[in-house]
């Protein structure tokens, strides 16, 4: 009998998590470091606040499309009713901002769940649908009465502006996002979803029940843009559905998403990072033509780069699969 | 209420056959190519402000900027091609892929018209004489009866393509069987790149009719022209030329009637609710690889 020996193996295997953990932590302390120090040394908030929330959204699609295999091209819903959640609570029934967060959280699980039922499709089918339910949802709102949700014009929150406060929400949210991906990316659930993505049939022999484990993870997806919605909401002071509903928030997230690298925690650290600074630049230099950089970034990327800046190192390095979160 | 009706149904035809011409060159495009071509729209929207140059500085008539729309959009769509398409295979799910590179190219040539046109809204103040027509009980603007009679030589030229002519059955056979055809022969990178141009080149023609029939456009109209293509695409069946056509026709009916009976709003929920439900109960029957439970 020529196997190798289960005790070192279980030895190799707690050595590769001990990495795995070990990066993981440093990442994750690097990343709460430099945001948390970005009040007190007077960068720019709202540059760090918008980074925070993208690495939010983008790692929240991650859970999606990269763990579950569903590209939910329509993923500005959730964060379109998490915003006006937060905004209809605050200004029409007088909800303290803080304890009207959650109630975001949920209205984006409660819209999954209403969603739930396209996860039967899949591929381009599940795409086209999500795009459409999102234009539904915006049309809705729209369409609802003006003592509601404020019409055309919007609804202004008033006087609950707190820059500083509601940067350190935005990061407690990025903080839960990205743990939760973490305990994902090793927990039962998420080897779970990566198998029903590879091969729904050979998962369901195993014994694994597709339909919850599913859903379950398009609720995790949900969640994060709809507690986005809320936050940016309260930190920018206003809602409309111009702005709420804009599909170039799907686009920026699906964008910076791929970028990374779909399916590893970095992938979106990394992919909002680099891609949210070379905006940024872009931006200042030519404000006109950021919209059609951005595009063409697009472009470029799904040619040359398609699976993304993390992605592409894991293929050139396989075995540090193991090894990075 | 009558006369309404009536005039429900005239619109109805006329915005339907723009519809189906958008639907029917996207239903192509996804059969031979297996591209989800969310910049579709674009490509109309562009048509449209090819025929607002053509006459506001060349005072070419939009009838005589249909054929120049036709042959520079064909051409521009063969050289998109192996620009854009070859590579795509390279990923790892080269559809879905496909339909996040074209939402790219959606954006960078909505922001590209942007920087040329502004966000004002255009249209072209061309007008026919005389400047209605008397059709049943009704008047309607010639420029939109006009574009009927285009879409319908339009629709009938390509069919007659599609169904009487070599190229066109190879066509038709790359969406049947894009392997089985590479064996009988075919140089399928050829006849890919040509049908893009084709569809292309239809898009073209279509932003054309967009311009005599809808009252304005602007550089951000694109998406909303390439869902309702993708309603058509999806009503007649994924990568059947004909179904396009006629769900083309059938959703511009239910759309402009909708609008009769319904608020403007409600008439284009009734449109997304329409494909969402159109999606859910067909694919329910033939999924790919879908696990029922």
């Amino acid at each position: 009998m020529n196997r190798p020996n289960p005790s070192s193996r279980s030895a190799d295997r707690e050595r590769a998590d001990r990495i795995y953990y070990t990066l993981a932590a440093l990442l994750g302390g690097a990343v709460i470091l430099y945001f948390a120090v970005v009040p007190f040394v007077g960068a720019n908030l709202a540059f760090h606040f918008y980074l925070m929330l993208w690495i939010t959204m983008a790692s929240g699609f991650n859970v999606s499309s990269g763990f579950s295999g569903y590209m939910p091209f329509g993923y500005v819903a959730f964060y379109g009713v998490g915003a006006f959640t937060t905004a209809i609570l605050v200004k029409k029934l007088g909800f303290p901002v803080l304890l009207a967060l959650p109630f975001s959280g949920l209205a984006g699980l409660v819209l999954a769940l209403l969603f739930a039922p396209t996860l039967r499709l899949s591929g381009i089918y599940f795409a086209i649908v999500s795009l459409a339910l999102a234009y539904i949802c915006r049309l809705v709102i729209t369409n609802m009465p003006e003592e509601m949700t404020g019409g055309s014009f919007g609804i202004q929150l008033g006087s609950q502006a707190e820059p500083v406060l509601s940067f350190y929400v935005m990061m407690a949210t990025m903080m839960l996002a990205l743990g939760t991906i973490l305990w994902l990316s090793r927990s039962r659930l998420g080897k779970a979803l990566r198998a029903v993505r590879d091969d729904a049939e050979a998962a369901d022999m195993m014994g694994v029940n597709i339909t919850r484990v599913r859903l379950y993870g398009w609720l995790i997806a949900a969640f994060f843009p709809a507690v986005c919605g809320g936050v940016e909401a309260w930190y920018t002071n206003i809602v409309d559905t111009e702005t709420a509903f804009n599909t170039l928030i799907t686009a920026k997230t699906v964008i910076y998403a791929i970028a990374g690298g779909l399916g590893t925690v970095s992938g979106p650290i990394v992919g909002a990072l680099v891609m949210v600074w070379l905006d940024e630049l872009i931006w200042r230099q030519f404000p006109l033509l950021n919209l059609l950089i951005l595009g063409l970034a697009t472009v470029l990327l799904v040619l040359f780069l398609p699976r993304g800046i993390v992605g592409t190192l894991l293929r050139w390095r396989p075995a540090w699969r193991r090894y990075v979160p | 209420m009558e006369t309404l009706v009536i005039i429900g149904i005239v619109n109805g035809l006329i915005v339907g056959g723009v519809y189906a011409l958008i639907g029917m060159s996207l239903t192509l495009l996804y059969g031979v190519l297996r591209v989800v071509n969310f910049a579709h729209g674009e490509f109309v929207i562009g048509g449209s402000f090819l025929a607002y140059v053509l006459f506001n500085t060349f005072g070419i008539p939009p009838l005589a900027a249909l054929p120049i729309a036709a042959i520079s959009f064909f051409g521009l769509g063969y050289v998109a091609y192996f620009l854009l398409i070859p590579r795509l295979a390279r990923s790892d799910d080269p559809e879905s892929m496909s339909f996040l590179m074209m939402y790219g190219l959606s954006i960078a040539l909505a922001a590209f018209m942007l920087v040329l046109f502004e966000a004002d809204s255009r249209s072209i103040d061309y007008s026919f004489t005389p400047i209605s027509m008397k059709v049943g009980p009704v008047y309607v603007a010639t420029a939109r009866v006009v574009a009927l009679g285009v879409t319908l030589v339009v629709a009938a030229g390509v069919s007659a393509f599609l169904f009487l002519t070599l190229p066109g059955k190879a066509l038709r056979a790359a969406i049947m069987n894009r392997e089985a055809i590479q064996i009988m022969g075919v140089d399928i990178v050829k006849l890919s790149a040509f049908a893009f141009a084709l569809a292309t080149g239809i898009a073209g023609i279509t932003g054309v009719l967009v311009a005599l029939v809808f009252p304005a456009f602007n550089a951000f109209s694109g998406p909303e022209y390439a869902i309702i293509g993708f309603i058509v695409v999806v009503l007649g069946g994924l990568g059947n030329p004909l179904g396009a056509l006629a769900a083309g026709v059938f959703y511009g009916l239910a759309e402009q009637l909708a609008t009769v009976f319904l608020p403007q709003a409600m008439a284009q929920i009734v449109g997304f609710a329409l494909l969402v439900g159109t999606i859910l109960v067909r694919n329910a029957g033939f999924g790919r690889w879908r696990v029922s439970r």
